[in-house]
């Protein structure tokens, strides 16, 4: 009796468990990922921010306003620079500061000195009194920068701020 | 579309013993997943190397309003810590005085322990005034560093301070006196040369 012979069929990998995985990865790292704000986006600088121990507050999304105090990646010199997150907000404030360039209206983060600065601050108050403040600074700035800013703070009544810090790498 | 066909009866192919045709194993269908397969790895490399999972975080400072008048606090209970524009650390306790009540060097990681003595001393427990004096030279991430410093004291102090009960029998309240300030003239020539 002759043999039956089995017909080749090379080898079959089974690639489900590695498409599930792949899929659960995804949608993971789908829903988790926030795109770059347009603020960001318009900015001229990097902030390499200061470490600090890990802390479990975060920092909030919503109706904050940020002042950054950053090196200019061009020019080496620093500055302030004013955003809110809250995007009605920002074009309401924006509006009611009298005599702001025109060109800057439509900008979602504004190079301030500290006159320009404090009024953002005021206005920002005004508008929404619960306004978050964080202080975004570049951890090589000097430290007249910082307390130039927390004495324009002070005077525009925003007594409560947060620093923005990096978690330390052990 | 393909063609279609009437499908009457008539045309309906004999199958049975007589039929001639040859019968196909059915095996369902077959659906080629590798395009699929193949978007979902692009994508999924893509967002593994944008995404960063590492949050910043905050730490939070108050700033006391503007006062015109001075508040006398008891020199017993305040101590100043300076960092200089070159990054260095001082300490004194009291009224610093360029004679009898020196600055002493202190490097950054020796702040906590100071900060948990010194708050927890019997004569000034839970009174004390911590005095950041920092020059406007100094780089904001030493500043920030000994901010920490400050804030990983506390869990320690609040700790220590909740286990005695206060006349109503709760623990008693953690309170913070904190300040930052800039550094004055005066005190840059009482830290020079140290």
């Amino acid at each position: 009796m002759p043999k039956v012979r089995k017909k080749r069929m090379g080898f079959v990998i089974d690639m489900t468990p590695l498409v599930d995985i792949t899929f659960l990865l995804l949608t993971f790292l789908m829903f988790t990922a926030k795109f770059k704000s347009e603020a960001e986006n318009e900015q001229q600088f990097v902030i390499i921010r200061p470490t600090a121990s890990a802390d479990t507050t975060k920092l909030p999304e919503r109706d904050l306003a940020v002042i950054n105090v950053a090196i200019d990646d061009k020019t080496r010199d620093t500055s302030y620079y004013f955003g809110l997150t809250n995007i009605n907000d920002q074009k309401q404030v924006w509006s009611m500061i009298p005599d702001l360039p025109p060109a800057l209206l439509d900008k979602k983060l504004v190079k301030a000195d500290s006159l320009l600065l404090a009024k953002f601050i005021k206005y920002t108050l005004q508008v929404r009194p619960s306004t978050k403040f964080a202080m975004d600074a570049d951890k090589r700035v000097r430290f007249k920068y910082i307390n130039d800013a927390m004495n324009i703070m002070r005077k525009s009544h925003a007594f409560v701020f947060n620093f923005v810090t990096e978690k330390k790498k052990s | 579309m393909a063609g279609g066909g009437s499908l009457g009866p008539a045309e309906k192919v004999k199958r049975g013993k007589n039929s001639k045709r040859k019968k196909k194993k059915r095996i369902g269908f077959h659906l080629d997943m590798t395009p699929l397969v193949d978007i979902t790895f692009l994508l999924l490399t893509f967002f593994m190397f944008t995404t960063t999972m590492l949050k910043p975080q905050i730490m939070e400072m108050r700033i006391p309003p503007e006062r015109y008048e001075n508040i006398e606090v008891k020199a017993s209970e305040l101590l100043t810590i300076f960092l200089r524009g070159d990054g260095k650390l001082f300490w004194c306790a009291g009224i610093p005085d360029a004679t009898n009540n020196k600055p002493e060097l202190i490097t950054l990681d020796k702040i906590k322990a100071l900060s948990i003595e010194k708050n927890l001393k019997p004569a000034v427990r839970n009174r004390l005034i911590i005095s950041f004096t920092v020059s406007i030279d100094a780089p904001y991430e030493n500043v920030i560093s000994v901010l920490d410093q400050l804030n990983q004291a506390e869990t320690p102090i609040t700790e220590e301070i909740g286990k005695e009960l206060d006349k109503d029998g709760h623990p008693t309240k953690r309170a913070r006196k904190f300040t930052i300030v800039e550094m004055k003239d005066a005190d840059v020539k009482l830290l020079e040369g140290l």
